[in-house]
């Protein structure tokens, strides 16, 4: 752990905090888009680019710009108090879910092993020796995604095309208009 | 579909009862989003296309490409914007997207492979070619969604226009 990814560690946990506490509901929502922003460094971190990426537009983007339309469009309750009123009952759950949950760090392995299920794996070594001659494309990620699983991915693509009809079904309205 | 509604969702955002600003037309917004949206479309593009060789790919490109048409809205009204992208062009767009990653999908079967089996397609480089052209199709579809939902959201339940006060 270097102290940039201690640094990052303790901006996203602050951010969390922030978003569960804050009683300003806009406050609470730029709070999670930082988080989001953080998570997104921590997954570059990790090596794993198209994750950040993803999390980065989706994560921080778009979500947010959809929370900040949700709350044009009803009000916020006005108050004077910076922070909601702690809820014990729900403090103790979450509480309980977060040590059941930091159990299984112990068992992770140390980040960049080389001896990692996941690294020493025949499969692993499969795509990385022959993603490129069989797919000929030189991102190992996009090789899985759209060649070895594409037929998956394709049911991906129609889930989030049926997430837009749905919702236009929902909101009654047959076209955007 | 009432088309005198005003632009809703334009509204500074309201705090407690007090009634809802209209959209007021920054020019500081209005000229950064006009010199910045190109680059940010090039950008989704490039995630989008270059997706094979490095990180990224069609949904996140999609989501940026997305993007653009959300700062417009914001800069310019959302009203406005819905008005200029013409809603029917928005659902055509993502069909064509699921039919392109169909179709190519469907052409691999039609020159005898399996489906989605790009090397079956007669075509120098067809592996390549038949992943980009997937990752476009998703890119279309991520990207026609991301607006859609947007406006969607923008224009609330269809109930919601009869309750609301004209001012």
């Amino acid at each position: 752990m270097t102290p940039v990814e201690w640094a990052i560690l303790a901006f996203v946990l602050g951010c969390a905090f922030a978003t569960a506490l804050l009683r300003d509901v806009l406050a609470s929502i730029i709070a999670f888009a930082a988080y989001s922003l953080g998570i997104a460094v921590v997954w570059l971190l990790l090596r794993a680019p198209d994750v950040g990426l993803t999390e980065a537009a989706v994560g921080a983007g778009v979500t947010t710009v959809l929370f900040l339309l949700t709350i044009a469009k009803t009000v916020r309750p006005a108050g004077d108090d910076l922070f909601v009123d702690i809820d014990v009952t729900a403090l103790g759950v979450s509480g309980l879910l977060v040590a059941a949950l930091a159990t299984t760090l112990s068992a992770l392995p140390a980040v960049g092993s080389a001896s990692t299920p996941v690294a020493t794996s025949r499969v692993t070594n499969y795509y990385l020796e022959n993603a490129y001659t069989e797919t000929e494309v030189e991102n190992a990620v996009t090789a899985v995604l759209a060649a070895y699983r594409g037929f998956d991915t394709l049911g991906e693509a129609v889930v989030v095309f049926a997430a837009l009809i749905g919702l236009l079904v929902v909101l009654d309205r047959g076209v955007l208009a | 579909m009432s088309s005198s509604s005003t632009a809703d969702g334009d509204d500074e955002f309201a705090v407690g009862d007090a009634p809802a600003r209209p959209y007021v037309e920054s020019p500081i917004i209005m000229a950064t989003v006009r010199v910045v949206a190109p680059f940010v479309f090039t950008l989704g593009a490039f995630v989008m296309f270059h997706g094979a060789d490095s990180a990224g790919g069609g949904f996140q490109g999609g989501v940026i490409v997305g993007t653009v048409i959300l700062m417009i809205a914001i800069a310019f009204g959302v009203g406005p914007t819905r008005d200029w992208l013409s809603a029917s062009f928005l659902t055509v767009l993502v069909v064509f997207g699921v039919a392109l990653f169909m179709g190519i999908g469907l052409a691999a079967v039609a020159f005898g492979g399996a489906f989605l089996e790009y090397t079956a397609i007669p075509v120098s480089h067809a592996s390549k070619y038949g992943i980009e052209l997937v990752e476009v199709g998703i890119g279309i579809i991520v990207s026609g969604t991301v607006v859609g939902l947007f406006f969607a959201l923008a224009a609330g339940h269809a109930t919601d226009e009869a309750e609301e006060v004209e001012e």
